[in-house]
């Protein structure tokens, strides 16, 4: 019966997001400033996911499809975050460096890294998101929907910005 | 090192400081209900279309009007209504079209490029009836003018120093009046819509640009 089958989709579903939640995380402390937004965006990209999930072939990985469809949710789809307002107040779990793990310089120099990070527009983020993700070109290309070429030239771009900001 | 190396090292290593939300925790999520921006297109959309739909079924027309021109009226009319249901028809179904063809799975460009083209649909739709709108009005008042004139008005205006200059402040009068109204529609959607996509528009504008 259809109900029976529901409940092994919505099993199955949680169970995947469960494992690769992170990516979901990671995508919310990028593009949001305080814990509320982060946990609203959390929120609705799990709806989007789980609303586009039906359609999920399994012909690409489970996670490949959630960096798109998070990062979709996060540039285009959500509403609440339009003030977003540049706080360094949010000790968001990401951003917060340990201190014991570097020297001081590297510490500090990550610290301004994260917050050059920040103030780069939604594109830019997402675009400096996949990179650190170590995701290739062809995946960066196919997500954004802008030619591979492209891709590497604005990336270089944006790597060049973030340098700029971080030794002005 | 590149500090931007210095960086991918130290991001792939947070993984352990992300918060960890549990079965339930997602599940209950599943449920809640989406604020998403197609959402709000949606409804906003819908009630545009409703909204137009209940103007033209709203009886406005005083039937009082008799004598020659009656017949004329009676054609104009249904040709405005077969062509205004025609157009509805159109429109509604690009919309429905468009809309069903949103997916979030789609890259960030298409889904931008999608919804973009869901919302013009529709102000194409709002501007169009704006027209219809405004055409009617000047179609009832030239005929009300032309067979059955106000007697008052017509009075008043020939009684006046001088004809002309009355029935030019009257035309300026009706013509004022129409701007007007456009004005505040055009700044109602402005507001609505300009709220509504202005951080869509930047984001697609920028990945156009890279496009280049």
């Amino acid at each position: 019966m259809p109900t029976q089958l529901n409940k092994e989709l919505e099993h199955k579903f949680v169970t995947e997001l469960e494992n690769n939640q992170n990516i979901v995380h990671k995508v919310c402390s990028l593009y949001t400033n305080d814990r509320d937004a982060h946990n609203d965006l959390f929120q609705e990209i799990t709806i989007q996911l789980w609303k586009a999930y039906p359609k999920f072939r399994g012909d690409s990985k489970f996670s490949t499809w959630m960096y798109r469809v998070a990062l979709n949710t996060a540039i285009t789809l959500y509403r609440k975050s339009k003030k977003r307002v540049r706080t360094q107040d949010y000790d968001s779990v990401i951003f917060k460096v340990k201190a014991n793990d570097y020297d001081d310089t590297e510490e500090q120099q990550l610290k301004l890294m994260y917050n050059a990070i920040k103030q780069l527009g939604d594109i830019e983020k997402a675009l400096v998101f996949l990179y650190l993700e170590d995701k290739n070109y062809t995946e960066i290309s196919e997500t954004l929907g802008i030619t591979e070429v492209n891709a590497r030239v604005k990336m270089n771009r944006v790597k060049n910005k973030l340098r700029t900001i971080l030794n002005p | 090192m590149d500090e931007l190396e210095l960086l991918k090292k130290d991001w792939q290593k947070q993984e352990r400081q992300l918060p960890k939300l549990s079965y339930d925790d997602i599940y209950k999520m599943l449920w809640k209900k989406s604020s998403s921006l197609v959402k709000w297109i949606f409804y906003i959309c819908v009630a545009e279309f409703l909204f137009w739909i209940i103007i033209s079924v709203l009886p406005i027309k005083g039937g009082e009007i008799s004598g020659k021109g009656t017949n004329f009226i009676t054609i104009t009319d249904w040709v405005l209504q077969i062509i205004f249901f025609i157009v509805i028809l159109y429109f509604g179904f690009q919309f429905y079209r468009n809309y069903k063809s949103i997916s979030v799975t789609d890259s960030a460009r298409d889904l931008m490029k999608k919804i973009i083209k869901t919302r013009k649909t529709v102000m194409q739709y709002v501007w169009f009836n704006v027209g219809l709108f405004a055409l009617t009005m000047v179609v009832v008042l030239l005929e009300v003018l032309i067979f059955d004139p106000p007697q008052p008005l017509i009075e008043r205006i020939s009684t006046a120093d001088s004809t002309l200059l009355a029935w030019l402040i009257v035309g300026v009068f009706f013509a004022f009046s129409i701007a007007f109204f456009g004005l505040l529609f055009w700044l109602f959607y402005r507001l609505l819509y300009g709220l509504l996509l202005k951080r869509l528009n930047e984001n697609y504008r920028e990945l156009e640009k890279l496009e280049v």
